[in-house]
Protein backbone atom coordinates (compact mmCIF):
# COMPACT_ATOMS: atom_id res chain seq x y z
CA UNK A 1 0.00 0.00 0.00
CA UNK A 2 1.52 3.05 -1.33
CA UNK A 3 0.93 6.08 1.16
CA UNK A 4 3.30 8.94 -0.16
CA UNK A 5 0.72 11.30 -0.21
CA UNK A 6 0.07 11.12 3.16
CA UNK A 7 3.51 10.78 3.94
CA UNK A 8 3.99 14.01 1.68
CA UNK A 9 2.34 16.10 4.66
CA UNK A 10 1.08 14.07 7.79
CA UNK A 11 -0.58 16.65 9.68
CA UNK A 12 -4.08 16.54 7.78
CA UNK A 13 -6.45 14.38 6.19
CA UNK A 14 -5.52 12.57 3.38
CA UNK A 15 -7.77 10.14 1.10
CA UNK A 16 -6.48 7.15 -0.94
CA UNK A 17 -8.04 5.35 -3.31
CA UNK A 18 -8.26 1.98 -5.92
CA UNK A 19 -8.72 2.36 -9.52
CA UNK A 20 -12.77 1.96 -9.63
CA UNK A 21 -13.57 -1.58 -11.11
CA UNK A 22 -15.65 -0.92 -14.25
CA UNK A 23 -18.27 -3.81 -13.06
CA UNK A 24 -19.04 -1.68 -10.07
CA UNK A 25 -19.98 1.36 -12.38
CA UNK A 26 -22.55 -1.02 -14.06
CA UNK A 27 -23.75 -3.63 -11.43
CA UNK A 28 -25.25 -3.11 -8.29
CA UNK A 29 -22.59 -3.10 -5.40
CA UNK A 30 -22.25 -3.49 -1.71
CA UNK A 31 -20.15 -1.29 0.40
CA UNK A 32 -18.43 -1.87 3.69
CA UNK A 33 -17.41 0.72 6.07
CA UNK A 34 -15.10 0.45 9.28
CA UNK A 35 -12.61 2.16 10.80
CA UNK A 36 -8.78 1.61 12.37
CA UNK A 37 -7.13 3.38 15.13
CA UNK A 38 -10.27 4.53 16.59
CA UNK A 39 -8.70 4.02 21.15
CA UNK A 40 -4.59 5.45 20.73
CA UNK A 41 -3.45 8.24 21.77
CA UNK A 42 -0.50 7.89 18.64
CA UNK A 43 -1.12 7.99 15.23
CA UNK A 44 -3.98 8.83 12.68
CA UNK A 45 -7.35 7.12 12.52
CA UNK A 46 -7.89 5.77 9.17
CA UNK A 47 -11.44 4.81 8.08
CA UNK A 48 -11.42 2.60 5.09
CA UNK A 49 -14.66 1.50 2.55
CA UNK A 50 -14.68 -1.67 0.36
CA UNK A 51 -17.09 -1.90 -2.64
CA UNK A 52 -17.89 -5.07 -5.22
CA UNK A 53 -20.89 -6.04 -7.19
CA UNK A 54 -24.10 -8.14 -4.93
CA UNK A 55 -23.49 -10.76 -7.98
CA UNK A 56 -19.93 -11.31 -6.64
CA UNK A 57 -19.93 -11.46 -2.64
CA UNK A 58 -19.35 -15.13 -2.53
CA UNK A 59 -16.20 -14.81 -5.08
CA UNK A 60 -14.89 -11.95 -1.75
CA UNK A 61 -16.09 -14.43 1.05
CA UNK A 62 -14.21 -17.30 -0.54
CA UNK A 63 -11.20 -15.01 -0.43
CA UNK A 64 -11.57 -15.27 3.03
CA UNK A 65 -11.49 -12.13 4.59
CA UNK A 66 -11.89 -11.60 8.38
CA UNK A 67 -12.17 -9.29 10.73
CA UNK A 68 -9.06 -7.38 10.54
CA UNK A 69 -8.34 -7.57 14.76
CA UNK A 70 -8.61 -11.27 14.63
CA UNK A 71 -5.59 -11.61 12.35
CA UNK A 72 -1.74 -11.24 12.87
CA UNK A 73 -0.15 -8.15 10.69
CA UNK A 74 0.97 -10.59 8.24
CA UNK A 75 -2.19 -12.34 7.39
CA UNK A 76 -3.67 -8.69 7.19
CA UNK A 77 -1.02 -7.56 4.58
CA UNK A 78 -1.71 -11.10 2.78
CA UNK A 79 -5.27 -10.46 2.48
CA UNK A 80 -4.32 -6.70 1.44
CA UNK A 81 -3.06 -8.59 -1.44
CA UNK A 82 -5.74 -10.55 -2.25
CA UNK A 83 -7.57 -7.60 -2.44
CA UNK A 84 -5.43 -5.83 -4.97
CA UNK A 85 -5.15 -9.00 -6.94
CA UNK A 86 -9.11 -9.16 -7.06
CA UNK A 87 -9.19 -5.62 -8.56
CA UNK A 88 -11.40 -6.45 -11.33
CA UNK A 89 -14.57 -6.68 -9.42
CA UNK A 90 -13.09 -5.10 -5.84
CA UNK A 91 -12.73 -1.00 -4.97
CA UNK A 92 -11.79 0.46 -1.77
CA UNK A 93 -10.94 4.02 -0.60
CA UNK A 94 -9.21 4.78 2.59
CA UNK A 95 -9.39 8.71 4.34
CA UNK A 96 -6.42 8.75 6.73
CA UNK A 97 -6.93 11.51 9.79
CA UNK A 98 -3.96 12.74 10.75
CA UNK A 99 -3.68 12.85 14.81
CA UNK A 100 -2.92 16.65 14.38
CA UNK A 101 -6.82 16.59 12.78
CA UNK A 102 -8.14 14.73 15.38
CA UNK A 103 -6.94 16.51 17.68
CA UNK A 104 -7.61 20.33 16.33
CA UNK A 105 -10.91 19.28 15.47
CA UNK A 106 -11.57 17.67 19.11
CA UNK A 107 -10.05 20.79 20.71
CA UNK A 108 -11.78 23.35 18.17
CA UNK A 109 -13.40 26.54 19.64
CA UNK A 110 -16.83 24.38 18.24
CA UNK A 111 -16.03 21.01 19.72
CA UNK A 112 -16.52 18.71 16.77
CA UNK A 113 -16.00 15.32 18.78
CA UNK A 114 -14.93 12.01 17.83
CA UNK A 115 -18.28 10.51 16.62
CA UNK A 116 -19.40 13.60 14.72
CA UNK A 117 -15.85 13.58 12.86
CA UNK A 118 -16.67 10.03 12.05
CA UNK A 119 -19.77 9.63 11.11
CA UNK A 120 -18.55 12.81 8.41
CA UNK A 121 -16.09 10.79 7.43
CA UNK A 122 -17.93 7.71 6.81
CA UNK A 123 -20.50 9.73 4.81
CA UNK A 124 -17.90 11.47 2.87
CA UNK A 125 -16.22 8.06 1.40
CA UNK A 126 -19.35 6.63 0.92
CA UNK A 127 -20.14 9.76 -1.18
CA UNK A 128 -17.01 9.29 -2.47
CA UNK A 129 -17.97 5.99 -4.26
CA UNK A 130 -21.28 7.36 -5.23
CA UNK A 131 -19.35 10.08 -7.35
CA UNK A 132 -16.79 7.75 -8.59
CA UNK A 133 -20.22 5.98 -10.41
CA UNK A 134 -20.25 2.89 -8.31
CA UNK A 135 -23.42 1.54 -8.28
CA UNK A 136 -24.17 1.73 -4.20
CA UNK A 137 -27.12 -0.28 -3.46
CA UNK A 138 -26.40 -1.80 0.18
CA UNK A 139 -24.06 -0.55 2.70
CA UNK A 140 -22.91 -1.86 6.00
CA UNK A 141 -21.20 -0.24 8.19
CA UNK A 142 -19.26 -1.46 11.83
CA UNK A 143 -20.32 1.30 14.74
CA UNK A 144 -19.19 1.17 18.25
CA UNK A 145 -22.09 3.82 19.21
CA UNK A 146 -25.79 3.03 19.13
CA UNK A 147 -25.99 1.64 15.73
CA UNK A 148 -29.91 2.73 15.20
CA UNK A 149 -29.38 6.50 15.15
CA UNK A 150 -26.64 5.86 12.99
CA UNK A 151 -28.28 3.97 10.31
CA UNK A 152 -31.33 6.28 10.55
CA UNK A 153 -28.71 9.28 9.82
CA UNK A 154 -27.26 7.46 6.80
CA UNK A 155 -30.23 6.24 5.20
CA UNK A 156 -31.48 9.61 4.89
CA UNK A 157 -28.08 10.87 3.92
CA UNK A 158 -28.02 7.76 0.99
CA UNK A 159 -31.98 7.87 0.02
CA UNK A 160 -32.46 4.68 -2.04
CA UNK A 161 -29.69 2.32 -0.79
CA UNK A 162 -29.94 0.30 1.72
CA UNK A 163 -27.92 0.77 5.14
CA UNK A 164 -27.16 -1.70 7.80
CA UNK A 165 -25.07 -0.48 10.81
CA UNK A 166 -24.33 -3.35 13.14
CA UNK A 167 -21.77 -3.79 16.36
CA UNK A 168 -19.33 -6.15 15.28
CA UNK A 169 -20.74 -5.60 11.90
CA UNK A 170 -16.04 -7.17 10.72
CA UNK A 171 -17.11 -9.63 11.74
CA UNK A 172 -20.80 -10.19 10.13
CA UNK A 173 -20.38 -9.12 6.48
CA UNK A 174 -16.84 -10.27 4.34
CA UNK A 175 -17.47 -6.84 2.72
CA UNK A 176 -16.93 -5.10 6.31
CA UNK A 177 -14.35 -7.56 7.00
CA UNK A 178 -12.41 -6.36 3.84
CA UNK A 179 -12.73 -2.70 4.65
CA UNK A 180 -11.41 -3.01 8.55
CA UNK A 181 -8.60 -5.20 6.63
CA UNK A 182 -7.61 -1.84 4.16
CA UNK A 183 -8.04 0.41 7.08
CA UNK A 184 -6.17 -1.96 9.61
CA UNK A 185 -3.39 -2.11 6.80
CA UNK A 186 -3.33 2.01 6.12
CA UNK A 187 -3.34 3.07 9.84
CA UNK A 188 -0.24 0.14 10.66
CA UNK A 189 2.11 1.67 7.91
CA UNK A 190 1.23 5.58 9.17
CA UNK A 191 2.84 4.81 12.39
CA UNK A 192 5.60 2.24 11.10
CA UNK A 193 6.34 4.35 8.78
CA UNK A 194 5.47 7.86 10.49
CA UNK A 195 8.02 10.91 9.65
CA UNK A 196 7.78 13.38 12.69
CA UNK A 197 8.01 16.39 10.86
CA UNK A 198 9.57 17.96 14.65
CA UNK A 199 13.30 18.31 14.20
CA UNK A 200 13.91 16.29 17.47
CA UNK A 201 16.56 14.12 15.71
CA UNK A 202 16.54 10.13 16.44
CA UNK A 203 13.45 9.39 17.69
CA UNK A 204 12.91 6.26 19.91
CA UNK A 205 10.28 3.99 18.36
CA UNK A 206 9.45 1.93 21.57
CA UNK A 207 5.76 3.83 21.65
CA UNK A 208 4.18 0.19 22.27
CA UNK A 209 0.51 0.09 20.92
CA UNK A 210 -0.40 3.69 20.96
CA UNK A 211 -3.06 2.31 23.40
CA UNK A 212 -3.34 4.70 26.54
CA UNK A 213 -3.13 2.21 29.16
CA UNK A 214 -0.17 1.11 27.42
CA UNK A 215 2.68 0.83 29.87
CA UNK A 216 5.06 1.72 27.00
CA UNK A 217 3.25 4.17 25.25
CA UNK A 218 2.58 6.37 28.55
CA UNK A 219 6.75 5.63 29.45
CA UNK A 220 7.11 6.91 25.63
CA UNK A 221 4.95 9.58 25.88
CA UNK A 222 6.28 11.12 29.16
CA UNK A 223 9.82 10.87 27.41
CA UNK A 224 8.80 13.51 25.03
CA UNK A 225 6.83 15.68 26.80
CA UNK A 226 8.31 19.43 26.24
CA UNK A 227 7.41 21.61 28.72
CA UNK A 228 6.49 24.31 26.36
CA UNK A 229 5.07 22.68 23.46
CA UNK A 230 3.79 19.41 24.57
CA UNK A 231 4.37 16.67 22.01
CA UNK A 232 4.76 16.08 18.34
CA UNK A 233 2.40 15.94 16.47
CA UNK A 234 2.03 12.39 16.57
CA UNK A 235 -0.17 12.50 19.99
CA UNK A 236 -3.49 12.77 19.63
CA UNK A 237 -3.85 16.19 22.38
CA UNK A 238 -7.33 15.46 22.77
CA UNK A 239 -6.62 12.29 24.25
CA UNK A 240 -7.34 12.66 28.40
CA UNK A 241 -3.89 10.33 28.57
CA UNK A 242 -2.30 13.28 26.94
CA UNK A 243 -4.40 16.08 28.54
CA UNK A 244 -3.07 14.48 32.29
CA UNK A 245 0.58 13.99 31.23
CA UNK A 246 0.42 18.13 30.28
CA UNK A 247 -1.76 19.23 33.49
CA UNK A 248 1.01 17.58 35.57
CA UNK A 249 4.46 18.40 33.69
CA UNK A 250 3.90 21.12 31.37
CA UNK A 251 3.40 24.65 31.00
CA UNK A 252 0.12 25.93 32.04
CA UNK A 253 -1.09 27.34 28.77
CA UNK A 254 -4.63 29.58 28.79
CA UNK A 255 -6.63 29.87 26.00
CA UNK A 256 -9.50 32.84 25.65
CA UNK A 257 -12.16 30.60 25.37
CA UNK A 258 -10.92 28.63 28.17
CA UNK A 259 -14.39 27.64 29.70
CA UNK A 260 -13.51 26.73 32.94
CA UNK A 261 -10.20 28.92 33.16
CA UNK A 262 -12.43 32.19 33.03
CA UNK A 263 -12.52 31.91 36.84
CA UNK A 264 -8.87 30.82 37.24
CA UNK A 265 -7.95 33.35 34.85
CA UNK A 266 -9.58 36.12 36.99
CA UNK A 267 -8.07 34.65 40.23
CA UNK A 268 -4.56 34.90 38.79
CA UNK A 269 -5.24 38.62 37.22
CA UNK A 270 -6.20 39.51 40.93
CA UNK A 271 -3.26 37.86 42.84
CA UNK A 272 -1.15 40.69 41.84
CA UNK A 273 1.97 41.43 43.68
CA UNK A 274 1.59 43.09 46.95
CA UNK A 275 3.89 46.49 45.54
CA UNK A 276 1.20 47.04 42.29
CA UNK A 277 -1.12 48.32 45.50
CA UNK A 278 1.77 50.93 46.11
CA UNK A 279 2.66 52.07 42.26
CA UNK A 280 0.63 54.56 40.56
CA UNK A 281 -2.77 54.47 40.71
CA UNK A 282 -3.27 55.27 37.14
CA UNK A 283 -2.26 51.46 37.10
CA UNK A 284 -4.52 50.09 39.34
CA UNK A 285 -7.93 52.91 38.98
CA UNK A 286 -7.34 53.32 35.51
CA UNK A 287 -8.71 56.95 36.34
CA UNK A 288 -8.49 57.98 32.30
CA UNK A 289 -10.57 55.81 29.63
CA UNK A 290 -8.16 55.68 26.81
CA UNK A 291 -9.88 56.29 23.28
CA UNK A 292 -11.17 53.54 21.43
CA UNK A 293 -8.34 53.88 18.71
CA UNK A 294 -5.94 52.35 21.29
CA UNK A 295 -8.28 50.11 23.04
CA UNK A 296 -9.39 48.31 20.10
CA UNK A 297 -5.33 48.00 18.44
CA UNK A 298 -4.46 46.74 22.36
CA UNK A 299 -2.36 49.85 22.72
CA UNK A 300 -1.18 51.46 25.77
CA UNK A 301 1.46 53.63 27.19
CA UNK A 302 3.72 52.69 28.89
CA UNK A 303 5.31 53.97 32.17
CA UNK A 304 7.28 51.28 33.70
CA UNK A 305 8.76 48.13 32.63
CA UNK B 1 1.32 60.33 41.15
CA UNK B 2 4.21 57.59 41.72
CA UNK B 3 5.60 56.46 45.17
CA UNK B 4 7.68 54.52 42.63
CA UNK B 5 11.15 56.16 42.18
CA UNK B 6 13.25 54.24 40.60
CA UNK B 7 14.17 54.99 36.78
CA UNK B 8 14.50 52.55 34.15
CA UNK B 9 17.59 53.03 31.73
CA UNK B 10 17.46 51.25 28.37
CA UNK B 11 21.07 50.27 27.56
CA UNK B 12 20.88 50.30 23.34
CA UNK B 13 25.11 50.14 23.34
CA UNK B 14 24.22 46.50 22.05
CA UNK B 15 21.87 47.53 19.08
CA UNK B 16 24.16 47.30 16.86
CA UNK B 17 25.73 43.77 17.57
CA UNK B 18 22.70 41.49 18.37
CA UNK B 19 21.21 39.24 15.93
CA UNK B 20 17.57 39.37 14.47
CA UNK B 21 15.26 37.10 16.30
CA UNK B 22 12.42 35.39 15.18
CA UNK B 23 9.07 36.35 17.12
CA UNK B 24 5.98 35.03 17.07
CA UNK B 25 3.11 36.57 18.69
CA UNK B 26 0.52 33.64 20.29
CA UNK B 27 -3.18 33.96 20.97
CA UNK B 28 -2.89 31.99 24.02
CA UNK B 29 -0.69 32.58 27.88
CA UNK B 30 1.72 30.19 28.40
CA UNK B 31 3.28 30.12 31.98
CA UNK B 32 6.47 29.42 31.07
CA UNK B 33 9.41 32.13 30.82
CA UNK B 34 12.64 30.55 29.61
CA UNK B 35 13.83 29.40 26.68
CA UNK B 36 11.61 27.21 23.83
CA UNK B 37 12.58 24.45 21.52
CA UNK B 38 10.61 26.82 18.64
CA UNK B 39 12.69 25.38 15.58
CA UNK B 40 12.55 21.85 16.44
CA UNK B 41 8.07 21.73 17.27
CA UNK B 42 7.14 25.08 15.82
CA UNK B 43 8.84 26.25 12.65
CA UNK B 44 9.63 22.96 11.95
CA UNK B 45 5.65 22.09 11.61
CA UNK B 46 4.59 25.51 10.09
CA UNK B 47 3.10 25.06 6.59
CA UNK B 48 3.05 28.27 4.06
CA UNK B 49 0.03 28.13 2.63
CA UNK B 50 -1.17 30.53 -0.21
CA UNK B 51 -2.41 33.80 2.32
CA UNK B 52 -1.75 32.18 5.49
CA UNK B 53 0.67 30.28 7.61
CA UNK B 54 -0.99 27.33 9.60
CA UNK B 55 0.52 25.62 11.92
CA UNK B 56 -0.88 23.92 15.75
CA UNK B 57 0.23 24.52 19.29
CA UNK B 58 -1.15 21.88 21.80
CA UNK B 59 -3.63 20.47 19.52
CA UNK B 60 -4.86 23.43 18.87
CA UNK B 61 -5.01 25.03 15.18
CA UNK B 62 -3.51 28.32 14.39
CA UNK B 63 -3.71 30.47 11.50
CA UNK B 64 -1.00 33.41 11.18
CA UNK B 65 0.93 36.00 8.49
CA UNK B 66 3.99 37.41 9.40
CA UNK B 67 3.68 41.30 9.12
CA UNK B 68 6.70 44.19 9.27
CA UNK B 69 7.53 46.56 11.80
CA UNK B 70 6.19 50.20 10.83
CA UNK B 71 8.70 52.00 8.57
CA UNK B 72 11.61 53.30 10.42
CA UNK B 73 11.09 51.24 13.79
CA UNK B 74 12.66 48.40 14.88
CA UNK B 75 11.61 45.98 17.49
CA UNK B 76 13.41 45.32 20.38
CA UNK B 77 13.48 42.25 22.59
CA UNK B 78 14.88 43.36 26.07
CA UNK B 79 16.61 41.82 29.24
CA UNK B 80 16.76 42.88 32.63
CA UNK B 81 20.29 43.15 33.63
CA UNK B 82 21.03 42.67 37.46
CA UNK B 83 17.48 41.79 38.15
CA UNK B 84 17.09 42.50 42.13
CA UNK B 85 14.08 42.28 44.56
CA UNK B 86 13.91 46.18 45.04
CA UNK B 87 11.88 48.79 43.57
CA UNK B 88 13.83 51.50 44.82
CA UNK B 89 16.93 50.74 42.69
CA UNK B 90 17.10 51.98 39.38
CA UNK B 91 16.73 49.34 36.36
CA UNK B 92 19.27 48.76 33.31
CA UNK B 93 17.73 46.66 30.43
CA UNK B 94 19.62 45.69 27.57
CA UNK B 95 18.81 45.04 23.65
CA UNK B 96 19.31 41.10 23.73
CA UNK B 97 17.67 40.88 19.49
CA UNK B 98 16.30 42.99 17.24
CA UNK B 99 13.36 42.26 14.94
CA UNK B 100 11.77 44.23 11.98
CA UNK B 101 9.15 41.44 11.04
CA UNK B 102 7.06 39.03 13.50
CA UNK B 103 4.55 36.28 12.98
CA UNK B 104 1.25 36.54 14.72
CA UNK B 105 -0.96 33.80 15.16
CA UNK B 106 -4.86 33.51 15.91
CA UNK B 107 -6.45 31.14 17.08
CA UNK B 108 -8.35 29.19 14.16
CA UNK B 109 -9.33 32.38 12.35
CA UNK B 110 -7.57 33.31 9.13
CA UNK B 111 -5.25 36.44 9.78
CA UNK B 112 -7.04 39.82 8.26
CA UNK B 113 -6.24 43.45 7.86
CA UNK B 114 -8.71 44.23 11.13
CA UNK B 115 -6.87 41.84 13.42
CA UNK B 116 -5.66 44.11 16.31
CA UNK B 117 -1.85 43.87 15.96
CA UNK B 118 -2.17 44.58 12.33
CA UNK B 119 -4.47 47.73 13.11
CA UNK B 120 -1.84 48.46 15.90
CA UNK B 121 0.82 49.27 13.12
CA UNK B 122 -1.00 52.04 12.16
CA UNK B 123 -0.56 54.00 15.01
CA UNK B 124 3.08 55.37 14.32
CA UNK B 125 1.96 56.83 10.97
CA UNK B 126 -0.80 58.39 13.02
CA UNK B 127 1.10 59.88 15.45
CA UNK B 128 3.36 61.54 12.94
CA UNK B 129 0.35 63.40 11.69
CA UNK B 130 -1.07 64.27 14.30
CA UNK B 131 2.66 65.50 16.19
Amino acid sequence: MDLSPFEADNSVSCRLASQIPDVCRTEDCCLGVDEAGRGPVLGPMVYGICFCPVSQKEELKALKVADSKTLTEAERENLFQKLEEAKSYVGWALQILSPNVISTSMLQRTKYNLNALSHDTAIGLVQFALDSGVQVKEVYVDTVGPAEKYEEKLSQHFPGVQVTVRPKADSLFPIVSAASICAKVARDHAVEGWKFPEDLGEMDGAYGSGYPNDPKTKAWLLKYLDPVFGFPQFVRFSWSTAQTQLDSKAAPVHWDDDEEDGERAAQRHKNRSMLSYFSSSAEGGKSRQDHRFFSDRRLRSLSSL
Amino acid sequence: MSCNTSVTHLDVTSLGQVKQAQVHLMPCEIEYNGPARVSEYFTSTTKDRKQEKTVSFRGRGLKGQEISCPQGYTGLVLKEINKHGSDQEDRTVRVSSVFNKLTYWNLETPPTSDDTVVMAMDWPELADAVS
